[in-house]
């Protein structure tokens, strides 16, 4: 809980400042109102990746709300890491931006072995040791969901949403969010809810702070 | 007497025979129950041992599968779930599920290239598999050489209605180059999402069956399996299957109890059936072990068993009857001599009887003789007495007259005392005298009949010694005991010499009382003394002594009559003695009240 903090915190530095340095301008803030959390007994809480009926989710829910449109274009985006800890990916969800090399660092004491056989990303990193370098690593260059898997390691399951645009950030736990540095014009905001459930609102960037929730 | 013996031995012989019959029919009775009993425990036995077997085998059999199924379910759970296979199913992959397969599934398709491996002994590897998808219908291969090569109706057949919840177990009809008919064991097993625990798919993998079908054992037990409505059994003749499938298909649908097995007796009981299904609760089509007993050789050997018996049998019968005659021979030869003896003895009773019956008669008529003759002759007697004692009444008769007269009166009495001892006699030997007993005084009639004796006429100047202890008495009736006295005491004077001695002496001794009475006089000659008791015996010297020889015989018998005797003890010059004894009288209570 800790490191996923850390990390998520990290996140949130690292993206506004980088957004805010290429174009300290529109600011979306609101909140996404998130389906009832699964009554899992989970003992360690932790975000996972869920799938019912081919539906892929967070548990606890968590959506991923981004912004589409046409934007100038940017320089390629950094390295992110989601490395498996405790036997479990962190964060669970993670969302990236289209060319983002993800990192999958093994922090634990054991062999992981990631594979993805979704179709935006198909690969397998083979079996390798915490100490492996350099870090295996894929670059994600098509947009879509792609669910991570360890071959040793049944339960393990992750997700990685890959998105054609540089502003998004996974809400809290409670739903709510802030873009910032978005440069005026119209958009369209989105809310990945799951694989399956993803809500889309128009907004108008400007100069001002804009408010905009999704039931 | 050669007649009844005959006719005894033929009894005997026929009792004999009788008792061996009787003998032997207890003997085969018994024996026949038991050797009945015995066939009877020893079918049941070896019944009951052929069900134990035969349950023992299959346990054994089934134990085997159980392990196998086992082994198969836990390879074929660790397949279902290896995170590829979940990843080609869940994210929509399911171009990657046969490939990602193949690899996961590389050690269980392994062929048989070794057969004495433990795999393929038991029949680990699979021969083919398939994915159903969620619905239960058959996920297709891209290639099926690497997944196993199934016809399509094969391939159908692997479908179920939807993604099972648990293993199921099915059997598979195939086709294949090495054999026809080829059972294949079917495992279906769920593939279950590990977010949801819902079955998401199945994987179906077939075994070759270890055991099915037309497989045989040692002790001649057949085994097929029952599929869709069809029988596949091997090594049976075409008619022994026609049999048991008709059979089959009749008593399956109906058996209730799908677990239970079921043995019945089919083609005229020559084989016993068993059925079982294997499947019990599968989605797949039931499927029924089925398994054949031939019981020609259960026949065989109650055949055998039979002879055995028989023979053992026919063997103990013998044996019995040798036992049995030589027991009845032992049995029967004391009932034949006492057959024999008693047949004998009583010839010699009927015989001895008849003469006993023939002196009676004789002895009574002569009785009744005796009797008749006294009673005839004593009343002449009396009116001689009395016409003699009228004439003597007369006054013009002269001395000598009235002394003949009374010569003949004396006469007339001793008449009448032979005619009283010959109708006392008579009576005696007739058996009609009856001594009445009671307490008789001797001593008091002894003083009589020596009083008596004084008075008699003739006298011989006779000396009486008398050693009397003191009162005696004893057991009879007065006048009997008297009569003895007085005949014993009359013979003693009668038979003494002029100036002799009488000498009466007597003792008791034990129970009884000795009186002897003794004489002096001419001894009895040697030769006499054995007739002296016989009836109208006179001693020579006895013509010139009146009598009639019948005192001594009367006395002896009256004697004998009181439960005592009278013997000659002695007869020589100085003395003639007689012994009689007599029973002491009893003292009874009664008496002593009196006399005290």
């Amino acid at each position: 809980m800790q490191t996923f903090r850390a990390w998520a915190a990290w996140l949130g530095v690292s993206l506004l400042s980088v957004t805010s340095a290429i174009c300290a301008e529109g600011v979306i803030e609101g909140h996404v109102t998130l389906p009832a959390a699964r009554s899992t007994p989970v003992v360690n809480k932790r975000y996972e990746i869920v799938s019912k009926g081919g539906v892929i989710a967070t548990n606890p829910p968590l959506a991923v709300v981004y912004l589409e449109g046409s934007f100038p274009n940017s320089p390629p985006p950094p390295t992110v890491q989601q490395p498996q800890k405790d036997l479990a990916f962190v964060p669970a969800l993670l969302a990236v931006q289209v060319g983002t090399r993800v990192e999958f660092p093994n922090l634990d004491d054991t062999y992981h072995n990631i594979f993805s056989y979704s179709a935006p990303k198909r690969f397998d990193l083979g079996r390798y040791r915490p100490e492996e370098r350099p870090i295996p690593s894929q670059v994600f260059d098509v947009p879509g969901l792609v669910t991570l898997r360890c071959e040793i390691h049944e339960h393990m399951r992750g997700a990685i949403l890959v998105l054609a645009t540089p502003y998004f950030v996974v809400t809290d736990e409670a739903g709510n969010y802030r873009l910032s540095g978005i440069p005026p014009g119209r958009y369209v905001l989105k809310a990945w809810l799951s694989s399956k459930k993803t809500l889309e609102q128009p907004v108008e960037v400007g100069e001002s702070k804009v408010r905009l929730d999704f039931p | 007497m050669i007649a009844p013996s005959s006719l005894e031995s033929v009894g005997a012989v026929r009792f004999r025979t009788r008792l061996l019959i009787a003998m032997m029919l207890v003997v085969s009775a018994i024996t026949a129950g038991v050797l009945y009993v015995t066939q009877r425990k020893a079918a049941e036995a070896y019944e009951q041992e052929l069900q134990h077997e035969f349950q023992a085998e299959l346990a054994a059999v089934h134990g085997v599968q159980e392990i196998r199924h086992a082994a198969l379910v836990e390879r074929c759970r660790a397949l279902v779930r290896r995170p590829r296979i979940h990843a080609a199913l869940e994210d929509n992959a399911l171009d990657l599920l046969y490939p990602s397969a193949k690899d996961e599934l590389r050690d269980v398709m392994l062929p048989d290239t070794d057969p004495t491996s433990e795999p393929a002994l038991y029949g680990l590897h699979a021969e083919f598999y398939r994915f159903l998808d969620h619905d239960g219908a058959v996920i297709r291969a891209p290639n099926t050489a690497e997944v196993g090569e199934l016809s399509a109706a094969e391939e159908a057949q692997l479908a179920l209605p939807g993604a099972p919840l648990r293993p199921q177990l099915g059997y598979l009809v195939r086709q294949t180059a090495e054999r026809a008919n080829a059972i294949t064991e079917v495992f279906a097993m769920p593939i279950v999402s590990t977010e949801t625990g819902e079955p998401i798919a199945a994987i179906v993998l077939g075994f070759k069956s270890a055991v099915f079908p037309g497989s045989r054992d040692a002790n001649g037990i057949k085994r097929g399996m029952w599929l869709n409505g069809r029988l596949q059994l091997d090594a049976v003749s075409p008619a022994e299957f026609a049999a048991i499938s008709t059979e089959l298909a009749a008593a399956i649908p109906g058996s209730q109890d799908n677990a239970a097995l079921t043995m019945r007796p089919v083609e005229g009981a020559r084989h016993l059936l068993f059925f079982k299904q294997v499947n019990p609760g599968s989605a797949f089509p039931a499927a029924y072990e089925v398994c054949v007993y031939s019981l020609a050789e259960l026949r065989e050997r109650e055949q055998q068993l039979r002879w055995s018996v028989l023979s053992v049998g026919a063997a103990l019968l013998l044996a019995a009857l040798a036992v049995s005659h030589l027991i009845s021979g032992r049995l029967s030869r004391p009932v034949e001599k006492l057959a024999v003896d008693s047949a004998e003895h009583l010839a010699q009773r009927v015989q001895a009887e008849a003469r006993l019956e023939v002196t009676n008669e004789e002895l009574q008529r002569a009785a009744r003789f005796s009797a008749d003759a006294s009673h005839q002759l004593k009343t002449p007697v009396t009116v001689l007495r009395a016409g003699l004692e009228e004439l003597l009444t007369h006054e013009k008769l002269t001395p000598e007259e009235c002394h003949d007269i009374s010569a003949l009166i004396h006469q007339t009495h001793r008449l009448s005392g032979v005619i009283e001892d010959l109708l006392l006699l008579s009576r005696m030997d007739a058996g009609r005298l009856k001594i009445e007993f009671r307490r008789v005084n001797l001593t008091r009639l002894i003083e009589a009949a020596l009083d008596d004796l004084s008075a008699q006429p003739g006298a011989l100047d006779l000396e009486v010694e008398s050693d009397l202890p003191g009162e005696m008495e004893v057991s009879g009736e007065d006048r009997y005991v008297a009569m003895i006295l007085q005949n014993l005491l009359e013979n003693a004077r009668k038979y003494n010499r002029p100036g002799g001695k009488i000498r009466i002496r007597a003792k008791s001794e034990d129970r009884h009382l000795l009186l002897c009475v003794a004489n002096t006089g001419r001894p009895i000659a040697a030769e006499a003394r054995e007739h002296i008791f016989e009836r109208f015996h006179r001693g020579k010297m006895g013509e010139n002594v009146p009598g009639y020889g019948l005192g001594l015989n009367l006395a002896r018998e009256l004697a004998r009559l009181h439960g005592g005797d009278l013997k000659l003890l002695r007869s020589d010059s100085e003395w003639t003695e007689f012994e009689v004894h007599f029973l002491t009288a009893v003292v009874r209570p009664s008496d002593q009240e009196v006399t005290s």
